[in-house]
Formats: structure tokens, C-alpha cells, sequence
């Protein structure tokens, strides 16, 4: 892409001197020095806990540095807070959806900025939503500025939160794995919305781990490593294995783990599941042994087909069959008693209790196997955990520590533990690896390998396409709550799963 | 700034309802517009078959009836919205009613004791709100403290006092403009004014937000603490303002007055729609609460249905509204 920002328009905005952020004796960052000039976009990649969040807080006011200062135009800071970082032009974007669930779009639009006013003080609603339907316009989004925030998709909040950012009048705008809920059509309009915010000269710092994307949007590139930073290079540069050699400073192992394992008997079978009007008319089988997954858009139903045959979703008709007998799966513990286990999408609202221990985590939903008469067995207990936990290699933390304290890959493995524990014949996992650091990711990918060469039948929902395509011995397509297509191992071409998914006809470029 | 021009995929679906649709959907939205529909539902059906019911009197006797519990309920709903709770209303209403009270009866007149009564509930809601925030204290212990502290307190130090207020001092709870009971428009200035405060303040705005999503709250910096603060110390008030209303209408006190009046002030918060977990409701939602409790009170009545009946009356009303708010979200998501 042409870069019609000339160098004198090139102007230093904000700056990190030589920062540094302990919380008590755990040094989070070192030392870090980082310049943002306008109009640039500049990727900060590295594993979970290396260090960007932290980085990023110190930037934007939510932390003040232990060591070292922020600078803006030129000038020392010191920020209080988040309101202080944005009244300097510093906003950041989380990587959850941050919106007010109640408040309708405007106010989300305007919360915690000076809104304009009547001549008699009051706020000037009209201004308001004049002001937000101007933006969302900008970012190409058409919703009804009066609409409560939860009701929009997660793409839509996104640019909900952008339109904020945009509204605060920001210089620097900090996205926080933006695409981590996004799916591949919404991303790449993410990256026009990204591209055309470099036009109008806003910095942007983008933390991700999808290293694909560094390339597709960055002009620069940094890397951090166990809080120190590694390397500050032009993003053109550098390759994506050379940035993982430097996020991980040990030579590049294989992110996918596939052994052959042996497809049996159909272990489920859907028939006909209707759930409202979440999704109809869907069918298919699940066999011995084999990987499925579920490929899609965001609300095209996948999550919603999983809920259900894990009894967290009502399903209004079909049947469901498990090694041939129809199965009336209407709550998770039924789910259970036909050897289902399940990894939620949403790790730390539905699959953790975070202020629990790794351990209590691990063996809460499986308590039965250590219970004695009314009591539990906690020497079992511990023996089993420290079992799992070895199993699918949670470090940072120990069994008894708080699952809170762990990275956001460690706990998802913990999520995958507790699922295991229970020994599913058939284990659901919902986007497993959202969130996850790349050697986690790597440890996830072993893990689900190792199931279905044990003769597990694993059906796995996932937006990353590599994923599906790496994993899978087969997928499905769903588009608007029907199941559109199907592709065997064999047939698996990246085009036309994102176009059945999306809808759109294959570019006939063959023919 | 340009931008790419392929906004169907932003788009969704956008909505092209037709106006008056969107307009009713709206208005269905409102947290408080299911209890105010049952509310209009009411007032007609006793219209109709209760004798006595439908009369300028009545109505201003039911208006006077729940006016102490509306006036409270106004600042405890913003307690509510900012996802905190006060249960100790009660006893800070009785200890406001002793200052109002003893006040009066020294030195007579309505504004010194009225001034006095807003100072001690004031600093009362402010020692509540400091403990619940910066005190890191969850505000359900402090105020269930505070309930039991100054209900104590006041048996402790004036258990066998009996106050007679003059009736020169009762101008809050007897006087009339124009035919209407000060209390009543009293109430109707304050509610106005909290509309406006809570729409066209940041302070306003901000008890929704922190209320609604406390996380995102703090990444934008607004300030939690200071906001639930201030809802704190307007409960505090509020109890000070019902105090003198609640001695000019009864004007003789013993140390148990306001007995299980925090719960009633909840009651109408919840039962005009503002959602205990915080973060939805309505300025409106005590009032049409505070409203329906008195109708239904007022009704049976007249209807001569026992006064036992009233508790068992109150608790099938708020589980029967808060099991239908489920119902109705799940519509409104069909909906929108």
C-alpha cells in the first residue's frame, strides 16, 4: 500500500523512557523504551505474560511506572489514571468487549467524555447522536445509534469502542488483540478501519498474537520477551518465524501436532436439531477417533449447536443419537452420563471459578470419583490434579495457587483438564485456543491429537481457519444457523470454506 | 477520514421499522413501563369496582401514603443502578425522625430541625458510602451494620422518650398549596429533579456505567468511587428530607418507627423495574413501584380485605414481577 504520509509529517506522539512496572517482586517490564509517530502502526507481539499488557497499561495512565516515565509531545507525564492517559490523546481498546451492556450506542459513544450541552446545561442528546451516527458512519457501520450495547455483535462493538476512541479525539489508540472474537470477514474490515486511522495520522499500538496480521496491517514490529523488549524493527523486515524465534527464544517447534489415528464406528448423530431460531435443520455424524470441526462466521450457529448437545440450550426438534440410542440430552448432567465433556468458549466466565485453586478447578465437576459416603477425598483428590496438571502441562502456578494467577493459555489447559477429568468418549471443545499464546496453543493442539489417537471423538468449534484446516479430519460449514457444507481432510481448500461460510460464490478464476 | 466503502458486512441488519414500531419498542424497553402498564391496569379495574376508589381524595391520600417511601426510593434506586445496596434506611430514618423531633420540640419552626435532619442523614450516607468504596467494605455489611448501629442506638439513648411534635412544625406532613399536600409536590420537585440530574449530569451517566459494567468503567477512569459515593450520600439525604415528612404526617415517634421500612423502599425500587444486579433501571422506577404498592394497599382497604393479608400481598408482587422481567427480555431480544 502507498504511504502518502510524507517524513516531515512524520511527529513523534507519545513515548515510554526507559519504564519499568514490578508489582512487588514480580518484574512485569524492564527497562522499555518505545516511540510512537503518527500515522504508524506498530504490532507489539510476544507470548502471554511477556510483558504487552502491562506495557500498554503503563501507556495509557492505567499504571504509573515503577521506574522510567511516559512522554507526550515531547514532554514528561505522569498519569493517574485512565482518564488522565485519555485526556492526552491515549485510548485504549480491551480485548474484551468493554461496552455498557444497557446504555444504548451513543452514550457508549460519549461515556466519561465531556459531552456538549444546551445553553442551559443540559446535555444536548441530539449533538450526541448526530456526533456517533457520524462516526459509526466513518467506520462503516449502520445501527441504530439508540440500540443497548448487548445487543450488538461483537464486530459491531468493536467499532462501537473505535468510534469512542475516535470521539476522545485520540492520538494513539491501543487495540488489544481487536480481532480475538472477530471472524476472517469482519477482521479484514477491522484493517480498513486500522489503515484508514493511520491516513488521518492516529497511531495505533496493536497487540496480537496472530502474527499473520503484523504483516497485514504493521509498519512496525516489536517483540517482547519475559518483559524486556527483544526487537523494534520495521515490520517488512521481519518473517513470522523470525518473530516467533524471538517471542519464544528457542528455535521454532511445529505449532500443529497431527498423528494418524483411526477413524471408527459413528459414536453421534444429529438428526434434524432445530434450536428456535437459533439454528434448523442440522445433521451429522461424529465418529470413533475422529476430529470435526465446526467452521463458520460469528453467530452463524456453532456455538449454539454444541450448547445443545451439551444440555445448555433447549432444542425444540431432532434427535440425538449416541452409539445408535436416541439420547434426550436435556441439562449438562445428562450431558455427562453419556460421556460428554465440554470446553466453553468464554474460559473465565464458563469454564473457571478463578478465585479457586488449579486443583479445585480441575476436579470440581468430576467430585463424584473422590467422594467417600458424604466426604471427599482429598488425598485422591490431590493425586488425580497433580495427575492432570502434569498431563497437560500447567506451569506458572502451583495446585493449590488461584487459577487467576495464571496466563490465559495455562488456563484454558486448566479448562481442558477439568473437561478431561471426567474421561468424555466425546469432548466438545469451543474455540480452544482464543486468547492462547503460541506455545500454549502448540500444548492445546497435543493435547486434542492425543485424544483422538486414544479413539476419542473430539468436535471442535474454531474461527481460525489454520486451525480447522491443520486439525481436522473433517468440517462442517454453517452460515446462518444451517449447516451448509462439508469437506473431507482431502478436500480442505481455505477459499471455499471462507466462502461457504460468508456466503459468497467461489471466485471462478478456473473457469 | 475515508473508509472503505463495503459496509454491508459492519452493517448487520439495519433496522428500517417502521417509525411507529420502533417508537412502541422503545417505550416497551423502559425498564419501568411493565409495572406503569400494570399500574394504568389497576387504576381502571378499581375504578370500576371499588367503591370509593376513584376520587381526587383517594388518590391524594395514597400520593400522601407513599411519598416517604418514593422520596427514599429515589436515592436508593441510584444506589441500586450503581450495582450497590442500602438496607439501613430504616434506622436512619428513625435517627433523622429523632433529630427532626427533638429539634422541634427545643427550639420549634420547620427549617432548623429540617436542616438538621438533612445534616445527620447526610453524614450518615457518607459514612455508609466510604466504607462501601474507598473502605473496600461490600455495601450490603456496612449498611446491615449501619440498620442494626443506629436502630440500637436510638434504643439505647432515647428508648422511653415519646415525642409530641408541635403541629407548627409539621408543615412538611399537613399543609397544603392549592389543595395539594406539600409532601406531594415536594416529591414531584425532587423527582424532576433527579431526572435531570441523572440524564444531564456525568455523575448521572456515570451510575449507569459503573453499575452495568464495572471493569469497562475503570478502563475509561471514571471515577466508581466517587459516583457511588455520592449515591450513598443522597440516600442519606433522602432519609433526612423523609424524616421531616414522616413527623409532620404522624408527629409523635417511639424508637421503633421505620421498622422494615428499607425493605419497602426495596420493594418499590425493584417492582418499577430497576434491576438489583445494577446498571438498568429508571429514575421513574420507585415512584411507579412506590405507586403500585400503594394502590394495591389502598384497594384492599376499601375492599375491606385484611390488613394480614399485606405482606403475603407484597412478596407475590415482587416475585411475580421480577419472574416476568426474564420473559420479557427474552421478547425484547427477539425484537430489537
Amino acid at each position: 500500500m502507498p504511504d502518502v504520509s510524507s517524513p516531515s509529517s512524520r511527529r513523534l506522539l507519545c513515548a515510554l523512557r526507559n519504564v519499568s512496572k514490578h508489582f512487588g517482586n514480580i518484574q512485569a517490564c524492564q527497562d522499555i523504551d518505545l516511540e510512537l509517530y503518527s500515522g504508524e502502526v506498530v504490532a507489539v507481539v510476544g507470548e502471554n505474560g511477556a510483558g504487552k499488557s502491562t506495557v500498554s497499561k503503563c501507556l495509557y495512565g492505567l499504571y504509573s511506572p515503577s521506574r522510567g516515565h511516559v512522554e507526550v509531545n515531547g514532554k514528561p507525564v505522569a498519569f493517574r489514571n485512565a482518564s488522565d492517559g485519555e485526556k492526552a490523546g491515549i485510548v485504549m481498546i480491551p480485548q474484551e468487549l468493554d461496552l455498557f451492556p444497557e446504555l444504548s450506542v451513543v452514550e457508549n459513544i460519549w461515556m466519561g467524555l465531556e459531552r456538549p450541552r444546551y445553553w442551559h446545561g443540559a446535555f444536548n442528546s441530539s449533538a450526541m447522536e448526530r456526533r456517533a451516527r457520524q462516526l459509526l458512519h466513518q467506520l462503516g457501520l449502520i445501527v441504530d445509534v439508540t440500540t443497548p450495547a448487548k445487543l450488538l455483535s461483537a464486530a459491531n462493538g468493536k467499532l462501537v469502542e473505535v468510534a469512542r476512541a475516535l470521539n476522545a479525539n485520540a492520538q494513539v489508540i491501543i487495540m488489544d488483540e481487536p480481532t480475538a472474537s472477530l471472524t476472517e470477514r469482519e477482521v479484514s474490515n477491522l484493517f480498513s478501519v486500522v489503515r484508514a486511522l493511520k491516513r488521518s495520522n492516529v497511531a495505533v499500538l496493536y497487540i496480537t498474537h496472530r502474527l499473520e496480521e503484523v504483516f497485514e496491517v504493521c509498519d512496525r514490529t516489536v517483540v517482547l520477551r519475559d518483559g524486556k523488549m527483544i526487537s523494534d524493527r520495521p515490520a517488512d523486515q521481519e518473517t513470522e518465524a523470525g518473530l516467533v524465534k524471538k517471542m519464544v527464544g528457542r528455535p521454532v517447534e511445529q505449532l500443529f501436532v497431527r498423528h494418524f489415528h483411526e477413524i471408527g464406528d459413528v459414536v453421534l448423530e444429529v438428526e434434524g436439531l432445530h434450536s428456535g431460531s437459533t439454528f434448523q435443520d442440522v445433521s451429522f455424524q461424529l465418529h470413533k477417533g475422529e476430529i470435526l470441526g465446526i467452521s463458520g462466521l460469528i453467530g452463524a450457529g456453532r456455538s449454539e449447536i454444541v450448547e445443545t448437545l451439551f444440555g445448555l440450550r433447549d432444542r425444540t426438534a431432532g434427535t440425538i443419537r449416541l452409539h445408535g440410542e436416541v439420547a434426550n440430552i436435556s441439562c449438562v448432567r445428562e450431558a455427562f452420563d453419556h460421556g460428554i465433556g465440554m470446553v466453553p468458549e468464554e474460559r473465565r466466565t464458563l469454564g473457571l471459578i478463578l478465585p479457586f485453586s488449579v486443583k479445585n478447578n480441575v476436579t470440581f465437576s468430576s467430585l463424584l470419583r473422590f467422594t467417600r459416603g458424604i466426604f471427599i477425598d482429598t488425598a485422591a483428590e490431590d493425586k488425580f490434579a497433580e495427575k492432570a496438571a502434569r498431563e497437560v502441562t500447567i506451569v506458572g502456578a502451583g495446585l493449590d495457587d488461584p487459577v487467576s494467577a495464571l496466563s490465559g493459555g495455562n488456563q484454558q489447559k486448566v479448562v481442558v483438564a477439568k473437561a478431561l477429568a471426567r474421561n468424555p468418549r466425546i469432548l466438545i471443545l469451543d474455540e480452544p485456543t482464543r486468547g492462547v499464546d503460541i506455545g500454549a496453543k502448540s500444548e492445546i493442539y497435543r493435547i486434542i491429537d492425543g485424544l483422538a489417537k486414544q479413539g476419542h471423538a473430539v468436535l471442535m468449534v474454531s474461527s481460525e481457519l489454520n486451525e480447522i484446516l491443520a486439525m481436522c479430519d473433517r468440517t462442517l460449514v454453517m452460515r446462518e444457523g444451517r449447516l451448509v457444507s462439508s469437506f473431507d481432510r482431502k478436500d480442505f481448500s481455505p477459499d471455499e470454506i471462507g466462502s461457504a461460510a460468508a456466503g459468497v460464490a467461489v471466485n471462478p478464476s478456473v473457469a | 477520514m475515508s473508509h472503505n466503502p463495503d459496509t454491508e458486512t459492519f452493517a448487520g441488519n439495519p433496522s428500517n421499522r417502521r417509525r411507529g414500531s420502533a417508537y412502541f419498542n422503545t417505550l416497551l424497553a423502559r425498564p419501568e413501563s411493565p409495572a406503569l402498564l400494570f399500574l394504568i391496569l389497576l387504576l381502571v379495574v378499581f375504578s370500576v369496582t371499588t367503591n370509593g376508589f376513584f376520587s381526587a381524595s383517594n388518590f391524594l391520600g395514597i400520593l400522601e401514603q407513599v411519598v416517604i417511601i418514593a422520596i427514599v426510593g429515589l436515592a436508593v434506586n441510584q444506589v441500586i443502578l450503581s450495582a450497590e445496596i442500602d438496607v439501613s434506611v430504616g434506622s436512619v430514618l428513625a435517627v433523622c425522625a429523632f433529630i427532626y423531633g427533638n429539634i422541634a420540640m427545643a427550639y420549634g419552626g420547620n427549617l432548623l430541625p429540617l436542616f438538621a435532619a438533612l445534616a445527620v442523614g447526610t453524614a450518615i450516607g457518607f459514612l455508609n458510602g466510604v466504607l462501601s468504596t474507598y473502605g473496600r467494605v461490600p455495601s450490603i455489611i456496612t449498611t446491615l451494620g449501619a440498620l442494626f448501629i443506629y436502630r440500637g442506638l436510638i434504643l439505647l439513648l432515647a428508648g422511653a422518650q415519646v415525642l409530641n411534635v408541635p403541629k407548627s412544625s409539621r408543615v412538611l406532613g399537613l399543609s397544603d398549596l392549592a389543595g395539594i399536600p406539600v409532601s406531594v409536590i415536594v416529591l414531584t420537585v425532587l423527582t424532576a429533579a433527579f431526572y435531570w440530574v441523572s440524564n444531564n449530569t456525568n455523575w448521572g451517566r456515570n451510575i449507569y456505567a459503573v453499575g452495568g459494567n464495572e471493569s469497562g468503567a475503570n478502563t475509561l477512569g471514571l471515577p466508581a468511587y466517587r459516583t457511588r459515593l455520592i449515591a450513598f450520600v443522597l440516600s442519606g439525604s433522602a432519609c433526612g428530607l423523609a424524616a421531616a415528612v414522616f413527623l409532620g404526617q404522624i408527629g409523635q415517634l417511639q424508637a421503633t418507627a421505620g421498622t422494615s421500612f428499607e425493605l419497602r423502599v426495596i420493594t418499590a425500587v425493584v417492582l418499577g423495574g430497576t434491576s438489583i444486579r445494577g446498571g438498568r433501571g429508571s429514575v421513574f422506577s420507585p415512584i411507579v413501584g412506590a405507586l403500585l404498592v400503594g394502590v394495591i394497599l389502598n384497594a384492599m382497604t376499601l375492599n375491606r380485605v385484611p390488613g394480614t393479608m399485606e405482606l403475603f400481598v407484597l412478596g407475590v408482587l415482587i416475585l411475580l414481577s421480577v419472574s416476568s422481567e426474564g420473559l420479557r427480555q427474552r421478547y425484547l431480544e427477539k425484537k430489537i
